[in-house]
C-alpha cells in the first residue's frame, strides 16, 4: 500500500515537472516548479530523510521560487 | 516545420527514455528500501555516538565535513555579493511592492510564528531534523513577509553586514581554536560527554557552530531578498 502511494507521488511529480518545462508562461512554470518541490518533500520524508525534506521545503520550493518570481518581475516581461 | 517535428520526436524519445529509467529506478528503490537504509543508519549511529549528538546528519555536516560547510557559506556569500553588485546601479526597474489589507494583517499574525519556528529549527539542529541552513532561510523568509507587507520598512544595511561579519569571523575563529588545541581544524575542543546525549547542551561546539551558520545564512538570504525587493523602487 505504501509502495503504491510512493509510486503515485513519483508519477505525479514527474508529470508536474514535464508540464513545468512545457508551459509557455514563465510565472506559471515557476509555480509548477514549486509543486515539484512539494511532491519531492513527501518522497524525501517517506524515504527517511527528514533533513533533506525540510531543506527542500524551505529552500527548494519556498524561497528559491520566490527569488525566481522577483527576478522575473525585475526582467519586466509580460510573462 | 522540420525543426518543430524533430523537436516533438526528441521530446517523445526523451519521455520514453526517462520513463524507462524512472521505472527501473523505482523497481530498485522499492525492492531494497528497508535493508539498505537500516544498514547505513547503523554504521552512522556508531560513528555518531562518539560526539554525543542525536542527529546524525548534523554530525556529518558540521563536524566530519565542517570545512565543506565553511565553503558552502562562502559560496552563498559570493551569490549575495553578486546580487548586490548587479542591482546597485540598476535604476530602470519600476516594480513597486503593493500590499493589501489581507497581506498586512496576515503578516502580523504569521511573522512571530515563522520566526519562532526558524529559531527552533536553528537551535535544535543537533537534536531534531533541521539546522542552521534551514533555520536561517526560515528567518529570512519571515523578514521577506514583513518586507512585502510594509512598504517603508527596510532592514538597515549596517545590521546585516555586522551580523554576517561576526558570524563568519567567529566560525573561522572556532576552527582555528581547534587547530591550536589539537592539530585538527574545527576540533571539538569542548569535549562532548556521551551522558548528555539528547540534551540541548550537548555535543560540544557542534550546536554553537550550527547557530553561527544559521545567523550567517539568514543575513545573507535577507540581504538577497531585500536587494531584489527594495533596490528597484528607490529610484
Amino acid at each position: 500500500m505504501i509502495g503504491l502511494i510512493i509510486l503515485g507521488t513519483f508519477i505525479t511529480v514527474i508529470i508536474i515537472a514535464f508540464s513545468a518545462v512545457i508551459e509557455k508562461r514563465v510565472s506559471h512554470s515557476i509555480i509548477l516548479f514549486m509543486g515539484v518541490g512539494l511532491g519531492s518533500v513527501v518522497l524525501f520524508f517517506v524515504f527517511k530523510a527528514p533533513d533533506v525534506a525540510l531543506t527542500e521545503a524551505v529552500i527548494g520550493s519556498g524561497i528559491s521560487s520566490l527569488i525566481f518570481l522577483m527576478a522575473l518581475k525585475h526582467l519586466g516581461e509580460k510573462a | 516545420m522540420s525543426i518543430k517535428r524533430s523537436l516533438s520526436t526528441l521530446t517523445l524519445s526523451g519521455f520514453t527514455l526517462s520513463a524507462l529509467l524512472i521505472l527501473s529506478f523505482i523497481n530498485i528503490l522499492l525492492q531494497n528500501v528497508a535493508t539498505n537504509i537500516e544498514r547505513a543508519g547503523d554504521g552512522l549511529l556508531k560513528l555518531n555516538s562518539s560526539e554525543g549528538v542525536a542527529n546524525v546528519v548534523t554530525t556529518v555536516v558540521v563536524y566530519f565535513r565542517g570545512f565543506d560547510t565553511l565553503g558552502e557559506i562562502a559560496v552563498l556569500f559570493i551569490a549575495s555579493l553578486g546580487v548586490g553588485l548587479m542591482l546597485e546601479r540598476n535604476t530602470e526597474c519600476t516594480i513597486k511592492v503593493q500590499s493589501n489589507f489581507m497581506l498586512q494583517s496576515a503578516s502580523k499574525l504569521l511573522f512571530p510564528i515563522i520566526i519562532i519556528f526558524g529559531l527552533y529549527v536553528m537551535i535544535y539542529g543537533h537534536l531534531s531534523p533541521g539546522g542552521g541552513f534551514q533555520g536561517g532561510v526560515l528567518v529570512a523568509s519571515a523578514v521577506l513577509l514583513l518586507l512585502i507587507s510594509n512598504k517603508d520598512l527596510e532592514v538597515p544595511h549596517a545590521v546585516i553586514s555586522a551580523l554576517e561579519t561576526l558570524a563568519g569571523v567567529s566560525y573561522v575563529l572556532i576552527g582555528l581554536m581547534g587547530l591550536l588545541l589539537s592539530d585538527v581544524f574545527l576540533f571539538n575542543f569542548l569535549s562532548p560527554n556521551i551522558a548528555d546525549f539528547g540534551l540541548l547542551l550537548s555535543g560540544g561546539i557542534i550546536p554553537i557552530v550550527y547557530i553561527i551558520v544559521g545567523i550567517k545564512v539568514g543575513s545573507e538570504m535577507g540581504f538577497i531578498v531585500q536587494n531584489l525587493l527594495k533596490r528597484s523602487d528607490d529610484v
